[in-house]
């Protein structure tokens, strides 16, 4: 049995018009992990879970899902999804959806219900089984959709979007529900934009930009570098700038920084070659070692000042989101959207894959 | 697994119906036909409805059977009628968003990633889509079946023949609705076209009735001057031999002896000459409706055959004799009269036209009428696969 439950290579969908969703997307999710692909909208997340499902047809995509080809229809009685916007008929109680979607996706009558009674407990649905969708609000349907996803049993599940309307309770709940599926070693690949809710679930994550795999791997790896701490002192701002630059000499620094360095330029460093920034009355070093701030934090209290706060600070996923979503040519945000074949930017960017940068 | 998918479709689809309440308004109003249809009869002073006699000297018992009376009935109305257009219609209604709610955005996505072919999945809501078409007939079939047994005191099982009959003629008209919903997407849009496309071909049918009927009143016409024409030679060949035996010649203007038969026989009987004419003037309006006929059954041969399907159930419960026997009480007229100088009027109108009509028609092969048309249906489904397994959702 193959130890990924996807691996895929060169995933890449053309629409009509030329809209180039995917761009080439590579992408490996092991057995019994949370993987969160994230991206703005119109990245191509969506078109990449849909060619998963076999929902769209790829222009191009190697690779297996649960060890068996992308395209393999079988597969699917081992896959759950949830769309994004799915609509179930009106007409149906919460019960049968489960029923006719688990009857669909091969699950025997015996077992199905069983297993309505069983989900809809799990997502906290058991008072509506008897209501109409027609009837449910948007976060109930998201519910009833995560429920019918897990009908088969899968060994994988996509949720798209999973949290979409869905309220702060829901979203815990969904939270508990994607770990517990991990515990019981399944497979979980979350679909989102709301990256505080991936952050906090998520094993891996991968961040798509205009149909390319920008960044992958665990939140660490990729904040790997990024962390630092923070000082801050009482005091008026620019006296206490000032008197943190005076200070700086004592400790050992290679380089002083300018004040208001986190604007961008200007930035110091330490003779260990940590990065240090001032801006109004905090002091920045580009280290996760306590041991070396030790040294600044005596040499500030030595001088008198005041310390309010030292906290270790670690990028949020929104951080590196947000970095990933800077063009590193221009500074510019990269606007959200799928791009045309031939554009500017598709040129730019297929020559900085060829270069290994994306 | 087949099976498991299957039934939870089968089950869907019968609440997506009972959720529209139109199945069961449909139902009802089938119901409300067969009452209506119970209601009516024939009794030896004339026809019935509920406690009600009306007193006709023509159309009562002794003329009609209570069992012809009910076939007639059936197939005059009751299927041409009621389930060719009024059923068929409110079927229409009722399973035309099968195919647009199946790949409605946010639904089909569901659908489609279970493990199931996308061309399975097709055809098997098109198939639900058809037997409940199917169900709506065999309930008035089977209403009329029981009318015809207690009030005509006749079994006829083939009554129940309107259920593939009926079902093959909606599954024409669906295979087309079918397409325009995978099409365009809307129930409305694709109802809408489809009713268009039915016009179409009811005014195709139209045309063709009516292109046949002045062909065969044509030809008819043709038959009896031709038949006149061989009366007058007839009459000119005894008057000839009336001539020569008196000792006097057949001579032209000059006084010289005409040689020639045709011209003998004009000169002893000058209106062959205008028969002639008349033949000529004939048969060449013959040729050019003919020709138009011919045209129009091309035409027909691409598209599905409705009058010619559900006509099949005019064939298979009244017979020819008994249909002769109708038309000429009805009309009056002997169809085995052979006196076809006498037709007049608008095309079709004369029984003796209508029954070479029904000849005609009758004549045309129930592989023609059906093979034809399964075949409109076979490329109109093979587009909707080709469509639903390719398309993007």
């Amino acid at each position: 049995m193959s130890e990924l439950a996807i691996d895929i290579t060169n995933a890449a969908k053309t629409y009509k018009g030329k809209i180039r969703a995917l761009r080439g997307v590579d992408m490996r999710v092991g057995r019994g992990e949370v993987f969160g692909l994230l991206g703005p909208n119109g990245a191509g997340k969506s078109t990449l879970v849909k060619i998963l499902m076999t929902v769209i047809s790829p222009s191009s995509c190697e690779g297996t899902v649960l060890g068996n080809p992308v395209t393999d229809k079988a597969t699917l009685s081992r896959v759950g999804y949830l769309p994004e916007h799915h609509r179930f008929p009106g007409y149906l109680k919460g019960w049968q959806v489960l029923d006719f979607y688990g009857a669909m996706a091969g699950v025997t009558r015996k077992v199905r219900k069983k297993r309505v009674d069983e989900l809809l407990e799990l997502v906290g649905m058991s008072d509506w089984r008897k209501k109409r969708i027609k009837q449910y609000s948007k976060g109930m349907r998201q519910r009833i959709g995560i429920a019918q996803a897990l009908m088969n049993d899968p060994e994988l599940v996509l949720l798209d979007e999973p949290t979409d309307g869905v309220d702060p309770m829901g979203r815990r709940d969904i939270r508990e529900i994607c770990q517990r599926l991990r515990d019981e070693g399944r497979t979980v690949f979350i679909n989102s934009h709301l990256l505080s809710e991936l952050e906090m679930v998520c094993d891996r994550v991968a961040i798509m930009v205009q149909g390319k795999i920008a960044r992958q791997g665990t939140i660490e790896e990729l904040t790997e570098g990024q962390q630092h701490y923070e000082i801050e002192l009482v005091g008026d701002t620019g006296p206490v700038s000032n008197a943190i630059l005076e200070i700086l000499p004592s400790v050992g620094v290679k380089q002083l920084p300018r004040y208001g360095s986190h604007c961008g330029g200007g930035r110091g460093a330490l003779l260990s070659g940590e990065w240090l920034e001032v801006n109004l009355s905090t002091l920045r070093i580009g280290t996760d070692d306590p041991e070396k701030i030790r040294p600044i934090l005596s040499a500030l209290v030595g001088s008198g000042h005041t310390i309010r706060t030292v906290r270790a600070h670690r990028p949020s996923l929104e951080d590196l989101f947000m970095a990933t979503m800077e063009d590193s040519e221009t500074g510019e945000t990269i606007k959200p959207g799928a791009i045309g074949q031939g554009s500017r930017h598709d040129r730019r960017s297929a020559g900085a894959a060829e270069g290994g940068v994306a | 697994m087949i099976l498991t998918q299957s039934m939870a479709m089968l089950v869907d689809a019968y609440r997506e119906l009972n959720a529209r309440k139109l199945f069961w308004v449909t139902m009802g109003l089938n119901l409300i036909v067969v009452v209506v249809y119970a209601s009516l009869g024939i009794s030896e002073k004339g026809p019935t409805f509920w406690i009600w006699t009306f007193d006709n000297q023509f159309f009562n018992s002794k003329f009609i059977s209570p069992e012809l009376f009910y076939k007639i009935q059936f197939v005059s109305w009751g299927t041409p009628v009621w389930l060719s257009w009024v059923a068929t219609i409110l079927a229409l209604v009722s399973t035309a968003g099968i195919v647009p709610d199946l790949v409605a955005g946010g639904s089909i996505e569901t659908m489609i990633s279970k493990p199931i072919s996308r061309v399975r999945l097709f055809l098997t809501k098109y198939t639900f889509g058809l037997m409940f078409a199917a169900m709506q007939v065999l309930v008035f079939s089977t209403g009329c079946f029981l009318v015809m047994w207690i009030r005509g005191g006749v079994i006829e099982p083939g009554l129940f023949m309107a259920v593939p009959i009926v079902v093959l003629f909606f599954s024409f008209l669906f295979s087309v609705c079918a397409l325009l919903g995978l099409l365009t997407r809307s129930t409305v849009a694709s109802l809408l076209l489809t009713m268009i496309l039915w016009f179409l071909i009811f005014a195709v049918n139209a045309t063709d009735a009516l292109v046949l009927a002045t062909k065969v009143q044509n030809e008819l016409r043709v038959e009896a001057l031709t038949l006149r024409l061989e009366n007058q030679n007839t009459k000119a060949d005894e008057r000839i031999v009336q001539i020569e035996e008196s000792g006097e010649g057949i001579v032209d203007g000059d006084g010289n002896e005409i040689e020639d038969l045709d011209d003998r026989r004009q000169a002893a009987n000058p209106m062959i000459i205008r028969t002639k004419n008349n033949l000529e003037d004939a048969q060449g309006s013959f040729e050019t409706w003919e020709m138009w006929s011919d045209r129009v059954i091309l035409l027909k041969t691409i598209l599905p055959k409705t009058g010619e399907t559900i006509g099949l159930l005019d064939r298979y419960l009244v017979t020819k004799d008994e249909l002769a026997k109708l038309m000429a009480e009805n009309s009056g007229v002997d169809v085995d009269d052979e006196d076809f100088e006498s037709i007049n009027g608008p095309p079709g109108a004369d029984p003796r036209v209508q029954a070479r009509l029904q000849d005609e028609m009758r004549g045309r092969g129930v592989g023609w009428i059906l093979g034809t048309s399964l075949l409109f249906e076979a490329v109109m489904l093979g587009m909707c696969c080709l469509i639903f397994s390719r398309r993007d959702f």
